[in-house]
């Protein structure tokens, strides 16, 4: 059982964040870390692979000048290799581009499966993995809460608005699990240890057969016009219990229609 | 000169990190409360290697040095979880016994210290030897193949749930100066002859300390660590691991109180703007954030010392001094920012303030830090 994990290296949520006046995207120098969302698919992997009872995990991801810093956070929890596709032509992708890119690395890794998350932290489009699917012709199934794997098949309990589904696709396929799937373990002083000596293949688009036209800002079919501020969210009423506070949020609440 | 931590250290805060803010300072406060102690913590850390990322991979350790140690030491007391047996256990006496221990022993006792496991307290205090080692009455003395130890010691932290104690005792006098003759005794906290009594004092953690009782406690040949009469020289090469893990636990206090000091001045406001706007409770802040960071400094520079075998005496006792101060003073002034919340449970300050004191008295002194820097370093005369 081979799992490739699509992990995303993005700026510390954390620190100051900000976004280029010009190109209105994020502005990713300095060091990047491993998408938290990305953790809970690296897990459910290494999960898989030990309960499979062979295999390996293999990281694949595509971020800006060689970062390798979020790659390393995962290669210590437990992941075999990674694979890294950082070009300059890539700059400027948007989530078609960045698709492109990853199914080309995953053609060559030739998983039994993919996994990644349902979105990302800082572009959450939630729309990279489908396409990424869509791309290689394999069945996409998205919103996992639970994942269990046969020689042949996928059992993915897909949440709901209701609740779940379960579903069963053939592999191999692409499947994006949600935060809190499972528990991402942290990595261990050994884990941080060997991931120093763990490889890590770095490609360029040209490595991965692609024309640098079709990927980065001279592929990207979305472009951002404008950005703006988000509406300030406006204070609240504050209702005070006078014994008739019960009243007034009945009130309230039908003046809204809830009720 | 490279200020970076290695990428492999960069992981490992990252991880420790992220390992304690899993439990946080509520977590302590409420082992605190029930009087239980940090045993999931503790379990944690040694299960993914952290307590024991300095001792010799042969023994299960990770390999690494006490700058790594002093690295998850503070991430964990920044996030609000001071360890104070990280000072003993791991740092004093896992390396003592990885420095001086005969293979048995090694094989015997560091990889469960390693992983947690095993805990092993450190008993060198004594009611009339504290500052001066020189004085320490507990004895042991030969009998056959065996020793027999008997006497005294307080102080002694984390008694209650250790496995077993790192003991100085001593075995004979020096002729020419009528000082002790120092060896070290790993003695079973349930040895028979081998009593211990809780000290009540008003520090808020769970980490409980003791007075010990021996009497003729019957210890084998191979609980004798070291050379016979070696000790004092031994103990020290313990001490600077464990003024580091001090150092780190002062640094980290300090880390945590102004995080919380910050945030909090950044949203309260009773004028109509933050109360961070106030220069008054700003540059406070601003120092302390100073004090902090160069204690940090001299801490890396220590441990860094002592890693690669330079003598690192200086340098630990004045991280120690440093952390000690900067710790402390930084908790003082998060409290003040906090006004009357600053001494509520809820906020979680007013509670660590007996930890980041004893940093001031334990394990060594400021008065006797000072002691050794006007000696050594200004070459005064001493004073004792
Ligand atoms: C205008 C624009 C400019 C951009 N410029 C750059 C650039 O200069 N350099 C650059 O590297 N990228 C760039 N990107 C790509 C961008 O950062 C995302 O990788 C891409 O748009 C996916 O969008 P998302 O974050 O919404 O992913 P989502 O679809 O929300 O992500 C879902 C999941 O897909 C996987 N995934 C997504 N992106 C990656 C990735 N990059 N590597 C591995 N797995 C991934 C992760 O598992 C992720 O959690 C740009 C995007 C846009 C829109
Ligand atoms: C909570 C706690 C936990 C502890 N845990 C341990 C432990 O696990 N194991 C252990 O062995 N010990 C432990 N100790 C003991 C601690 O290391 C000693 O308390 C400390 O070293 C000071 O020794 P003392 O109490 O005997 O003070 P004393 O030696 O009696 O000194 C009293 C005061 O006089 C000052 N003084 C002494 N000599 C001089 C001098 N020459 N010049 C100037 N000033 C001087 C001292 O600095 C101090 O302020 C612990 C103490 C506490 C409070």
């Amino acid at each position: 059982m081979n799992v490739a994990v699509c992990v995303k290296q993005i700026p510390d949520p954390a620190g100051e964040l900000a976004l280029d006046p010009s190109t209105h995207t994020l502005v990713r120098e300095g060091k990047l870390i491993l998408d938290d969302s990305d953790s809970y698919g690296v897990e459910m992997a290494l999960q898989l692979v030990e309960s499979a009872g062979g295999g390996e995990v293999t990281l694949v991801s595509m971020a800006p000048n060689n970062e390798t810093s979020g790659l390393r956070t995962a290669l210590a929890m437990g992941a075999a290799k990674a694979v890294l596709i950082s070009d300059e032509a890539l700059a400027g992708s948007d989530a078609l581009g960045t698709a492109k890119v990853l199914a080309a690395a995953v053609s060559r890794i030739q998983p039994d499966l993919v996994l990644a998350a349902t979105e990302s932290t800082d572009g959450y489009t939630g729309t990279t993995p489908v396409q990424l699917a869509e791309l290689l012709g394999w069945p996409a199934v998205t919103f996992a809460k639970k994942v269990e794997v046969s020689t042949e098949s996928v059992t993915v309990r897909r949440q709901t608005e209701a609740g779940y589904d379960e579903v069963v696709s053939p592999l191999p396929a692409v499947v994006t699990v949600t935060a809190g799937v499972v528990e991402p373990r942290y990595p261990s002083f050994k884990g941080i240890m060997a991931a120093r000596s763990k490889p890590v293949e770095e490609l360029t688009v040209a490595d991965l057969g692609l024309e640098a036209s079709a990927v980065g800002a001279a592929g990207a079919r979305q472009q951002v016009i404008s950005v703006q501020a988000a509406e300030e969210r406006k204070a609240g009423e504050i209702v005070t219990d006078e014994g008739d506070a019960h009243q007034k949020i009945v009130a309230y609440l039908e003046q809204i229609k809830v009720l | 000169m490279d200020f970076r931590l290695s990428p492999e250290q960069e992981m490992l805060k990252e991880a420790a990190a992220k390992l304690a803010a899993g439990f946080g300072h509520a977590y302590f406060q409420q082992k605190t409360a029930e009087g239980g102690k940090q045993e999931e913590l503790w379990a944690a850390l040694g299960e993914a290697g952290f307590l024991g990322v300095h001792l010799p991979e042969a023994y299960s350790g990770g390999g690494m040095g006490i700058s790594e140690l002093a690295i998850v030491c503070e991430e964990v007391a920044a996030a609000g979880c001071p360890l104070l047996l990280m000072l003993v256990s791991p740092a004093i006496c896992a390396t003592l016994i990885a420095r001086f221990g005969t293979d048995e022993q090694k094989s015997r006792w560091l990889p469960p210290m390693a992983t947690g496991r095993t805990k092993m307290a450190f008993a060198i205090t004594e009611p009339d030897a504290g500052s001066n080692s020189h004085r320490i009455s507990t004895a042991a003395r030969r009998d056959g193949e065996e020793w027999r130890l008997s006497g005294t010691k307080y102080y002694i932290s984390g008694v209650d749930e250790a496995d077993a104690v790192l003991v100085v005792a001593r075995t004979g006098t020096d002729e020419a100066t009528g000082r002790a003759r120092l060896s070290l005794f790993i003695v079973d906290t349930g040895a028979p002859g081998f009593e211990a009594t809780h000290i009540p004092v008003e520090i808020a953690a769970p980490e409980k300390q003791f007075t010990l009782f021996f009497d003729e406690v019957v210890l084998g040949s191979d609980r004798l660590l070291g050379a016979e009469g070696d000790g004092l020289h031994q103990v020290f090469a313990g001490l600077n691991p464990e003024r580091l893990m001090g150092a780190a636990i002062g640094c980290g206090i300090g880390r945590f109180a102004l995080e919380r000091a910050a945030s909090y001045a950044r949203q309260r406001s009773v004028w109509g703007t933050p109360i961070g706007t106030h220069q008054g409770l700003a540059h406070p802040l601003a120092e302390s954030k100073v004090e902090v960071e160069l204690a940090r400094l001299m801490l890396a520079k220590a441990a860094w010392c002592y890693d690669h075998d330079l003598d690192a005496a200086e340098a630990a006792n004045m991280a120690k001094f440093a952390a000690a101060e900067a710790g402390l003073s930084a908790l003082d002034r998060a409290m003040q920012v906090h006004g009357g919340n600053g001494l509520a449970s809820e906020y979680g300050l007013a509670d660590l303030w007996g930890t980041a004191r004893l940093l001031r008295t334990a394990p060594v002194s400021r008065e006797m830090i000072l002691n050794f820097v006007a000696q050594h370093s200004l070459h005064l005369p001493k004073s004792y």
